[in-house]
């Protein structure tokens, strides 16, 4: 069967009227993430999984995972659309990927033309969707078909890379973010051994058997931590929300930004392919990009709509770029696809080559289902944008006691065990101190995420070479990524001592 | 705090939670059935690892090369205090009290403690929450959470 059938099938299993609604909710629930400044696409992301879990108890799991999927997936990409509508009324971005686009973004706002930054955003973030899922489509076979040739030790390396990748992209401190991803593998080995059936570190505590859960820490770390930290910090008078006005953009607008919206769309879906580089680089690159090419690069900052168009198609041709190495290799790239991998994991569905083969419902499904997610949000973003400006309005004193109790029903809906509760808690507090000093928390959840994984690969490759830690380097492709990994580690290091100011993610 | 005085602390807690880990592993079994490596391999490799890391960060927390970009930044301590009371007590009675009951009490407890405001309409607020998630998760879903309490109904 070629490329095409499956595709159809996965229009099938998408267009089936649950998922179009899980694709709905699920877009629905990212705008509004990406709206409100509190919460960003990992929270969001986090707190849904348990929610969805409840949802789709019923059906069978495959079924459930796919539908699962569809929704979570739907709210990642959906807030990027929603990221913008901060970032042009307000002066504040709602993610760290739509940083960049409050630099022109606000400026074409205050001369009266937010609708039109708004409708731009909107149609770049949906052509650069379609460009992405498309170079997925070409993508996800024949990279999957490599993957499958091979074998533990290339698996150990490959995983070692991707977290070798997100380590040195994060945050300020290098040494941090190593021990974040450290601490992650850490906690993993917690409970039963998978390969020996040895318990470790449970000390006969009936809960640590099954290990520290995955949605308990990851809700924790972000959702908790979030909401503790604007608890914690007063927050700043709400600025004066900017009119909207003339949604629809001029013809001069459009042909202004076609070419922007092209470029930012294939930077920004080859960034997002990378794993590390997330949303965040894409949209900063492409915007020094769009700069440098422009015939006039004095207008940036002053309301260009190139400047709004570039980074916006960027961030979402990065988080559809994204999905590649996720759903293809089974390595998460960056702290939102880690949860997304987490969430498939909980359903016992394994990403990577085989996912293609044993799973194809889910992997085309999803596929199929953001062609039909980013149309949606097109429809969604272009007349109801005025609606979804009034969610910022939301008040905080009622929105994060709410996300309190959401996380912990969720916790509690899964897990149905208060240990579980406190663990939430307690991560909430790590997690609000770690993030307010520096520590980045996406590599520990990619750690705590790939660490059974690496793990069971590291013994089956040094099994099948007598204990022989050279195993990982004799094998061609192995030592390869290695060889990627450390140069990954050492090359942003070199321009440091060099005193050459270094990109780093902010945003997992 | 100071994030020079925080990394000091968290370096030796994070060696500390190494040093755990590396000893501890000591006393897994060290072959298993079906794998050459024994199941405490990673962990001990992992701790050491984890150690050596925070040594490191021990040592860069006195150079201070960071920016101090924290100012003098009020925090709302009293606020944090009740929300965090609140949430424990809540975790902790969620299955005594019922999940209605302790999720209103959570809520309004919050609520009023973000900013004092009406109690009617807080009130209304939590209730209209709990009984909400309550209804679709138990009713519809057919999902179970903690019912009211014994004594209650």
């Amino acid at each position: 069967m070629g490329v095409m059938d499956f595709l159809m099938q996965g229009f099938q299993t998408a267009i089936q009227p649950h998922n179009l609604f899980f694709a709905f909710i699920g877009v629905l629930i990212g705008t509004a993430v990406g709206v409100l400044p509190g919460i960003g696409p990992m929270s969001g992301v986090a707190l849904l999984i348990p929610v969805t879990a409840t949802f789709t108890s019923g059906m069978d799991p495959s079924a459930a995972a796919t539908s699962s999927i569809i929704l979570l997936a739907g709210v990642y990409y959906g807030a990027m659309y929603g990221g913008s509508t901060t970032s042009i009324l307000l002066n504040t971005p709602g993610e760290s990927s739509s940083v960049v686009t409050t630099l022109d973004g606000y400026q074409m706002a205050r001369q009266g033309r937010a609708g039109a930054a708004l409708s731009i955003a909107a149609i770049g973030s949906f052509f650069a969707g379609i460009v992405s899922i498309i170079g997925l489509v070409l993508l996800a076979d024949p990279l999957s078909e490599i993957a499958l040739k091979f074998g533990p030790a290339e698996y150990f390396s490959l995983m070692l890379l991707g977290l070798a990748a997100v380590s040195g992209l994060a945050g300020g401190s290098i040494t941090k973010a190593w021990m974040m991803t450290v601490t992650g593998l850490l906690i993993a080995t917690i409970g039963i051994d998978a390969v020996s059936g040895v318990a470790r570190f449970t000390y006969d505590i009936p809960v640590l058997f099954g290990g520290l859960e995955f949605l308990t820490v990851a809700v924790g770390l972000f959702a908790l931590g979030e909401v503790f930290k604007t608890v914690l910090h007063k927050e700043e008078d709400a600025e004066k929300v900017a009119k909207v006005g003339r949604v629809i953009p001029s013809r001069a607008d459009l042909k202004e930004s076609a070419g922007p919206i092209a470029r930012g769309s294939f930077l920004g879906f080859f960034i997002g392919v990378l794993p590390g580089a997330g949303a965040t680089l894409a949209s900063f690159f492409s915007y020094i990009a769009e700069k440098k090419i422009s015939k006039n690069p004095e207008k940036f900052g002053k309301g260009a709509i190139a400047g709004v168009a570039a980074p916006e198609s960027a961030n979402n041709a990065a988080s559809g770029g994204a999905m590649i190495p996720l759903l293809t290799l089974g390595i998460p790239g960056s702290g939102t696809t880690a949860i997304l991998m987490g969430a498939l994991i909980m359903y016992n569905v394994q990403p990577g080559p085989l996912l293609f083969s044993d799973h194809p419902d889910v992997a085309w499904g999803l596929i199929a289902s953001m062609f039909i997610g980013n149309l949606m949000l097109l429809i969604l973003n272009m007349p109801l944008v005025k609606v979804f400006a009034k969610i910022i309005e939301t008040p905080a004193k009622y929105l994060l006691p709410i996300i309190i109790a959401i996380s912990v029903f969720g916790v509690y809906a899964v897990q149905v065990t208060t240990f579980d509760l406190f663990l939430l808690i307690g991560f909430g507090l790590a997690g609000y101190l770690l993030a307010q000093n520096d520590y980045p928390i996406a590599p520990l959840v990619l750690g705590l995420v790939l660490g059974p994984m690496i793990e069971n690969n590291m013994r089956r490759a040094l099994t099948t070479s007598n204990g022989d830690f050279l195993v990982f380097v004799q094998q061609p492709i192995s030592a390869f990524f290695l060889i990627c990994a450390v140069l990954w580690i050492l090359i942003p290091f070199i321009l440091r001592l060099k005193g050459k100011n270094v990109v780093v993610n902010v945003e997992g | 705090m100071q994030t020079r005085k925080f990394d000091r602390y968290a370096s030796i807690l994070f060696a500390l939670l190494g040093a755990a880990f590396l000893i501890e592993s000591r006393n897994i079994s060290e072959s298993a059935y079906g794998s050459e490596v024994g199941p405490n391999v990673f962990p001990f490799l992992l701790g050491l690892i984890l150690i050596l890391l925070s040594v490191k960060l021990f040592l860069e927390s006195f150079k201070n090369i960071q920016k101090e970009k924290k100012n003098k930044e009020s925090l709302q301590i009293k606020r944090f205090i009740i929300i965090l009371t609140a949430s424990l007590l809540y975790a902790g009675f969620i299955e005594t009290l019922g999940y209605i009951l302790s999720t209103f009490l959570f809520l309004y407890v919050s609520f009023q403690a973000m900013e004092r405001g009406s109690w009617i309409k807080n009130g209304i607020i939590a209730l209209a929450f709990s009984f909400f998630v309550y209804y679709l998760f138990v009713v519809v879903l057919e999902g179970s959470l903690p019912g009211m309490p014994i004594w209650f109904s």
